[in-house]
Parts: C-alpha cells; sequence; structure tokens
C-alpha cells in the first residue's frame, strides 16, 4: 500500500511535463551563468565562483522548485476532485501524506542535484574537482525535504496556497537571512548555507546580498543537520494530524 | 449497516442536509431528490468525507470520518467525472486496488477481474483521456467494486450511460444486491429509481421526506388529482367520449387545440378506462402523457400532504 502511494506519486511528479521545464531552466540559467560567473566576479577562485552560483541560483531554485511541485501534494488531487478516490481507501490519511510527500521532496532534491551538478559543469568545466560538491547534494537533499515540509503544511492550511509559498520563497527567504540580529535563524536558506559550508562573500556585500548571507549567520553545520531534522519532523507530524482531522472535498465543493 | 440519528450539516449559513433520520439495511436503497436537495451530502456523510455537524451518523457501528476500518467494507463511485486522465482504466483501477491494501499481484487479478464484471476488457488498455462517459462510469463502478465491498454507494450512476448500458448496469446492481450487499443509489430522476428498487429516501431540501416503499409514495400521491395530457386530432369528438369515463375531476382545452388537458383521480383505473374507450368506441388519440409524473410533482403533493 505504502509503496503503491509512493510509486504513484513519483511517477506523477516525474512527468516529462512536470520535470522538463525544470531541467531546461536549470539548463540555460544555472549552467548559462556558471559559464559565465567570471565576468561577474573575475577576482574570485573556481571555488568562491561556484559558491556564488550555488547560493544565487541552485538554493532558490530549490525553493521555488519545492514551492510550486510540493505545495500541490494534496491541492492538485482537490482541483483534479480526485481527492475522493483516495480519502475513501483504508489507508490512514497521514501514511497518504507522509508518502506522497516523500516522493515529491526526492523529486525535488533530484532536480536540485541535476542543478548543482548543472552549476559544477559550468564553472569547473565537468563534474570532477569540486569540493563542495557533497556538502552542496547533502544541503540540497536536506533542503528538499526541509521547504516540502513547509509548503505542505500551507498547502494543507491555506486555500490558494501557492501565492503564500512564492511569495515566502522570493520574500521571505531572500530577505531575512540578510537582516542583521538573529533574524536569519528564521530561515530555512540559513541553516541550508550552514550545511553547505559555502566560502565567506567576505567584504563584497552585493554577493552577500545576492547570495543570502549577509546576515550575522554563525550557525554550524551540526546546528545546521540538528535543527532542520527537527524541524521537518515537528511540521510532518503537524501535517498529518491537520490532514487527518480536516475534510477536504474536491475544489468546486469546497467553496 | 448505516444508521443516522438526526444528522444535520451546514455549510457556513447553508444547510446541506437537515435533522436526517434513517436505516440503510442491505438490498437497493435510492435516495431520490432533485438536484441541491443534499443527496451528494448525505453521501459524502456516510463516507466519511464530512462530519455532521450535529447528530450522529454510524456505519457498521462506527463513525465513518477517516475511518479506514469502514472503508473496507465501503466502495463509493462518486459523480464526480474525473480520473488521473494520463492513466488507462487498467492502471486506474490497480492503483486504488493497491491503495485496498492488496499485494501487487492480487490487486491486478482484482483488477481484470472488476473490469471484465463492469464490461471494459477490451477498452481497459486505452487511456482515461478518451473514454466516453458511460466507459467511465463503468471504470468508476469498477474501483468502487474493488474489495467486494459490503456496501456500495452510487452517486448519479446512471449518468451518460445509454440504454443498453443502464440496462446492464441495473442487472449488476440487482446481482450486488441480491448477493447480500447494501447498494444506495442516488438519483433525481424518478423513472429510473422505479426501475432499480422500491426502497427509498426521499430528500428534499436538505430534509428527508418520506422512506420505505414507492409504494407507499406512489399511493400517497395518487390520491390527488393527476394531470394527463391527451393529444388528438378530433378533440371535441374526444372530450364527449373522455367525458362518460370515471375519476375525472376537470377537463379543458389546450391552446395548441390538438390537446386536453385533465385532471383524474386513480389514474390507473383512468388508463385502463381510456385504453377501453380507444377499443371499443374509437376514441382517436395520439399521444398520452403525464405531467405529474416527474419529481418536482411527488415533492408538490408529499409537501401538502
Amino acid at each position: 500500500m505504502e509503496s503503491a502511494i509512493f510509486t504513484h506519486a513519483l511517477r506523477e511528479n516525474l512527468r516529462i511535463k512536470r520535470v522538463l521545464p525544470w531541467l531546461v531552466l536549470g539548463a540555460t540559467l544555472v549552467f548559462g551563468f556558471a559559464l559565465k560567473w567570471s565576468v561577474f566576479q573575475n577576482d574570485a577562485d573556481k571555488g568562491q565562483q561556484y559558491a556564488s552560483v550555488s547560493s544565487i541560483f541552485v538554493f532558490h531554485l530549490l525553493a521555488l522548485i519545492s514551492a510550486i511541485l510540493t505545495s500541490t501534494i494534496v491541492n492538485q488531487e482537490i482541483e483534479n476532485k480526485t481527492i475522493v478516490y483516495l480519502l475513501t481507501r483504508p489507508v490512514p490519511r497521514w501514511k497518504l501524506l507522509v508518502f506522497r510527500y516523500l516522493a515529491c521532496s526526492l523529486v525535488v532534491a533530484l532536480l536540485s542535484i541535476v542543478n548543482t551538478l548543472f552549476a559544477t559543469a559550468g564553472v569547473y568545466g565537468g563534474l570532477s574537482g569540486n569540493p563542495m560538491l557533497l556538502k552542496d547534494i547533502a544541503a540540497l537533499t536536506i533542503g528538499a525535504f526541509a521547504y516540502g515540509a513547509f509548503f505542505m503544511l500551507i498547502g494543507l492550511m491555506v486555500n490558494r496556497s501557492m501565492i503564500v509559498c512564492l511569495l515566502f520563497t522570493f520574500g521571505w527567504e531572500s530577505a531575512v537571512p540578510n537582516m542583521p540580529g538573529q533574524m536569519s535563524y528564521l530561515s530555512i536558506n540559513s541553516y541550508l548555507q550552514a550545511i553547505a559550508e559555502h566560502p565567506s562573500q567576505g567584504s563584497n556585500k552585493g554577493m552577500g546580498l545576492l547570495t543570502s548571507t549577509l546576515g550575522d549567520n554563525t550557525l554550524s553545520a551540526s546546528t545546521g543537520y540538528i535543527a532542520m531534522f527537527i524541524f521537518v519532523a515537528t511540521l510532518v507530524v503537524i501535517s498529518s494530524l491537520w490532514f487527518t482531522h480536516f475534510e477536504y472535498l474536491p475544489r468546486e465543493d469546497a467553496e | 449497516m448505516i444508521s443516522a440519528v438526526n444528522v444535520s450539516r451546514w455549510y457556513g449559513q447553508v444547510i446541506g442536509v437537515n435533522d436526517i433520520n434513517c436505516e440503510i439495511g442491505p438490498g437497493i436503497t435510492a435516495l431520490l431528490g432533485m438536484n441541491g436537495a443534499g443527496k451528494t451530502t448525505l453521501i459524502r456523510l456516510i463516507t466519511g468525507q464530512l462530519r455532521p455537524t450535529t447528530g450522529d451518523l454510524r456505519v457498521f457501528g462506527q463513525e465513518p470520518f477517516a475511518n479506514p476500518e469502514v472503508y473496507r467494507k465501503m466502495g463509493y463511485c462518486p459523480e464526480i467525472d474525473n480520473f488521473y486522465e494520463h492513466y488507462n482504466g487498467f492502471e486506474f483501477v490497480n492503483y486504488l486496488a493497491r491503495l485496498e491494501g492488496m499485494n501487487a499481484q492480487r490487486a491486478k487479478a482484482r483488477t481484470a477481474e472488476v473490469i471484465e464484471m463492469v464490461g471494459m476488457t477490451e477498452r481497459a488498455g486505452r487511456k482515461i483521456a478518451g473514454y466516453s462517459k458511460g466507459m467511465r462510469q463503468r471504470i468508476k463502478l469498477a474501483q468502487a467494486m474493488l474489495h467486494d465491498p459490503e456496501i456500495i454507494l452510487l452517486d448519479e450512476p446512471l449518468n451518460g450511460l445509454d440504454p443498453v448500458g443502464r440496462r446492464e448496469f441495473m442487472d449488476l446492481l440487482g446481482a450486488l444486491a441480491n448477493s447480500g450487499k447494501a447498494i444506495i443509489v442516488s438519483s433525481h430522476i424518478l423513472f429510473e429509481v422505479e426501475q432499480m428498487t422500491r426502497s427509498l429516501l426521499l430528500l428534499h431540501r436538505g430534509r428527508l421526506l418520506a422512506t420505505g416503499d414507492l409504494g407507499v409514495i406512489r399511493e400517497l400521491i395518487d390520491k390527488h388529482p393527476h394531470q394527463i395530457r391527451i393529444e388528438t386530432d378530433t378533440p371535441r369528438e374526444a372530450a364527449a367520449m373522455l367525458a362518460n369515463l370515471p375519476n375525472i375531476v376537470s377537463m379543458r382545452f389546450e391552446r395548441s387545440g390538438d390537446s386536453i388537458r385533465l385532471e383524474v383521480r386513480e389514474p390507473n383505473a383512468f388508463y385502463d378506462a381510456v385504453m377501453a374507450a380507444v377499443l371499443e368506441q374509437g376514441l382517436q388519440i395520439r399521444g398520452i402523457s403525464s405531467p405529474d409524473n416527474n419529481l418536482e410533482s411527488v415533492f408538490k403533493y408529499l409537501v401538502e400532504a
């Protein structure tokens, strides 16, 4: 039963119609900028260049992909009205939700990993020689699950959740990490940057602003792992309880 | 199997169903009501998609909302016409079979069985996006029968089916009911329901207006004068003959000039008398119809009663 839920969700999210736009965007945006990044940071070494491209494009795209894909875990079924087939089966609702979430987050992680490979290929001219690659993959995978858990909860609580999720992605996640004091602790991106351990942008404030590392982020990688684990676990539990407790009907009937 | 005690459901300030009391057991039970009467709300309450605002609704003695124990014994064929359109019929039903807890092998075998039961074997490999309305209804019924449930709820299942499909569908429902299952069928067409069952719940504006045998309701309806329209090429001669028949309360010519509208008591006796007049006295008629034989009239009579 669980494998069927997971496989179905994976199949839905891996449909070429869904994945292709992100791959094209990654290939043009991430790879394109990575290839020519030396134009913007001609004094930086390849590690610095990669870190900039990764922080600006790959990590922000991660949040965007997650906002688009994960916030629809339940909403898409509501919009398509197929939710009735799922909610009248002998499957605990939390299982339906969690296994769909796992599949969706996995796809988000895979797309983001492809993007980081694009960035590596653009900066280093191949897939080898990037000392930050493994840590970035770890951070992106954790980020996919963290953003996924957050957007899933928003999707369950808010009717038209996409707007909220996009505002969070472009507003909150871009601005808050750059704020002074401990405000950056309220951003998922700050924890992911701590896990990725990208080199500092130094005195380059413009680049610090773009990479969302301008704030006083003193988080360690281990703190990042622990915080994200607690964050994901808490949100998944809350989402499961929410989904089990509240009514979900096909869209036109819900209004 | 299903019991409702003072069940009401409100959507904000709008009423869905109001103070429903009923017991539903094996056999076919029709849930009859006009659009907006509360049929779908009641079905959603029974299938645990909604919670009652007040009252107590039990299925097999348990509250149905998000209750897997109830869903193990219940199949649901919704009114909606939506599917995973890129799936083919077999894949769709097979996926839902897996959600019933069947392993991959068992799910495939059972999927093939139910698809054959609804006569879709040859078309199950086609994408659902290309299915006709009738084929979609059959696939919906197939997924509702997957786990051989004790209760099957069908929300407007005959919509979109051609006459042959309807007949097959009704025969299938009859066979399921005869095997001891409870079949609940919602419809807004009295004629359709009469062909399936005598047991019904009549809903009107969220209230349960009548329950029990359709015959009792028919009798109640028949106590009121029935309107009957007779089309004829010779209205004056026909009127003269009809005036001598029993049970006529009133008679008037319609403006079109080629039909007569009658009010009669005991319509069945009147129909017999008309047939006799046609055969024995040469009464000429082109058509006979009853504008009363629809749900609106039924509700009007029942509300007035």
